[in-house]
């Protein structure tokens, strides 16, 4: 952590850098991710992940040139990650990573003044359920949703005044306990259930991607100096 | 792709369809940013617009029935591949009514999902938005099957009756509710005596030895659980026909309303003498037939192959058929 003091609240600079982070290490896996799904799916998730966190530094970096106005919401990178995510990416898990993304913005956005650790459950909670709707997954179909459903129970777990990087560190534990959980399980929806029992040792890669996001903000913290 | 005449695989639907935009302008507009085809003008009535899509290689589905009387907005994919949802938020946005905007998806899981991220983006603008999820093809009526019977024929039946119900000026809900029960009245089942070429490679996209057809085949291609011989046509379509009947919801139906749709490859010729076993089947079978409609209507690219679509028919849904329609592929 950096010498900046851990902040209380989510400010456009903290889920700017988030998101930001999140990028970094989405190209630094993005050859792990690769080979896990070319085991259990049809290979071009790390390559949609990538693809859509380089379209989002590019918003991203748009949105810090352009009028000063639109940066006064942490909500506003959230929901500029949600549209190109949702717009842009092709496959399946992409646009459902847009849907958690537009709910995380949707959720701060209804406070951003003061969004912490009360609407980043909201958000993540919001999400899992529309992926569900969506995806019709449920835990333990070895999905993304086997990592962001308890993702979203560790957040809603903790106290609302909760300083929002600890949150987010409980979150990353909890995703990262359920992407691990996956390993084990045979895949009954997405591309990895025509694969039968040859996903089985194979955690899902989309999994493992929400387990990272929520990871990335801690890491975040002690990177503010290099936003755009 | 040899066989195809286009300059590439990727160039082939977005040409189509600048070509199908110039070709009907008087009937619709295209909005190739976004990727989807608009009715101009249309019912005033109209409270609820209707949005339809999924891969291309259906043609005429779907975009041939944008227009007066049916669909507001259809949205293309690639050949045998969903839209985006990108397409079908943009479109469902443009044509929304005062009450929403109502998608007819047929049950696959990519158009289910990608239909599902357009209605929860339409939801977070506050766009109402409600499904109707056509799954009629009785080959893929199996409890061993979890994501449940493809959507197929039936769709273009279900297209019709909404736009005219639409047309009165009904409700989302009403006409959700509508399209369910027409959903639920209507069975297809579909054979091939020849596969279709695959666009890839420009083979066909599967192998049938000279006296086998494949019964029970899908749109995209996709196999059936077994194949059959070839038998003399009229015996064959009897067959079907009381497979459909018997799979009717409610029992015996007196009257119904039948599709003879080609896949792609095969003639008028053949589909009217499909009509014609049909006719004799339903005969045999006590049952009337009161409206039918034939012709390459849902296809599958080129397959040499025909579907057959039974709705159980009553009086209600016999008049929403006969209103009139004015698209570029509706022949009534």
């Amino acid at each position: 952590m950096s010498a900046i003091p851990a902040p209380h609240h989510l400010t456009y600079d903290t889920t700017a850098a988030w998101l930001i982070r999140f990028a970094t290490t989405a190209d630094s896996v993005e050859p792990e991710l690769t080979a896990l799904d070319q085991r259990v799916g049809d290979g071009d998730f790390g390559t949609n992940l990538t693809g859509g966190m380089a379209g989002v530094r590019r918003a991203l970096q748009a949105l810090s040139d352009g009028p000063a106005a639109d940066r006064e919401s942490p909500a506003a990178p959230l929901a500029t990650a949600a549209r190109v995510f949702l717009d842009d990416v092709g496959g399946t898990s992409g646009p459902l990573f847009g849907l958690l993304l537009q709910e995380l913005a949707a959720a701060v956005a209804a406070n951003p003044a003061t969004a912490g650790t009360r609407e980043l459950a909201a958000g993540t909670t919001a999400g899992a359920a529309a992926i569900q709707r969506v995806g019709e997954a449920e835990v333990g179909d070895k999905t993304l949703i086997d990592a962001l459903v308890p993702a979203a129970q560790a957040l809603t777990a903790c106290a609302p005044d909760t300083e929002p990087g600890q949150a987010l560190h409980q979150a990353a534990v909890a995703a990262h306990q359920g992407a691990g959980s996956t390993t084990d399980l045979r895949a009954r929806r997405g591309r990895a259930s025509y694969t039968g029992d040859h996903a089985r040792g194979v955690p899902d890669p989309g999994a493992m991607a929400i387990a990272l996001l929520f990871a990335s903000y801690d890491d975040a913290l002690s990177s503010l100096d290099q936003l755009p | 792709m040899p066989l195809y005449f286009a300059d590439s695989a990727e160039s082939i639907v977005p040409d189509a369809l600048a070509g199908f935009a110039s070709a009907h302008a008087d009937l619709v507009s295209h909005h190739p940013d976004h990727g989807y085809l608009r009715a101009r003008g249309g019912s005033a009535q109209r409270r609820v617009g209707l949005v339809s899509g999924g891969g291309s290689g259906h043609e005429p589905l779907h975009a041939g029935f944008v227009g007066a009387g049916m669909l507001d907005a259809a949205c293309p994919g690639r050949i045998f591949a969903s839209p985006h949802n990108r397409q079908i938020f943009e479109a469902s946005r443009a044509v929304a009514g005062p009450e929403g905007v109502l998608h007819i998806v047929k049950n696959y899981t990519g158009d289910r999902i990608n239909f599902g991220i357009a209605a929860e983006r339409l939801a977070h603008e506050g766009i109402p938005c409600a499904r109707v999820l056509v799954d009629d093809d009785l080959a893929t009526d199996s409890d061993d099957i979890a994501v449940g019977r493809r959507g197929t024929g039936a769709t273009l039946i279900v297209e019709k009756i909404l736009g005219a119900a639409a047309d009165e000026g009904r409700g989302l809900e009403d006409l959700a509710a509508l399209g369910a029960e027409v959903t639920r009245r209507s069975r297809s089942l579909a054979v091939a005596s020849a596969a279709h070429t695959a666009p890839g490679s420009g083979t066909p996209a599967f192998e049938l030895p000279d006296g086998v057809w494949e019964y029970g085949v899908g749109i995209h291609g996709e196999r059936a659980g077994s194949t059959t011989p070839a038998v003399p046509l009229t015996q064959f379509v009897r067959t079907m026909t009381d497979r459909l009947l018997a799979a009717l919801p409610d029992g015996p139906r007196p009257r119904v309303l039948a599709l003879v749709n080609g896949l792609g490859a095969t003639t008028s010729l053949e589909l009217y003498g499909i009509l014609h076993a049909l006719t004799k089947a339903l005969d045999d079978n006590g049952v009337a037939l009161d409206r039918s409609l034939t012709g390459t209507l849902v296809s599958a690219l080129d397959m040499r192959g025909f579907s057959l679509s039974l709705l159980a028919a009553d009086d209600e849904l016999l008049r929403l058929w006969d209103a009139p329609a004015r698209t570029p592929a509706w022949p009534l």
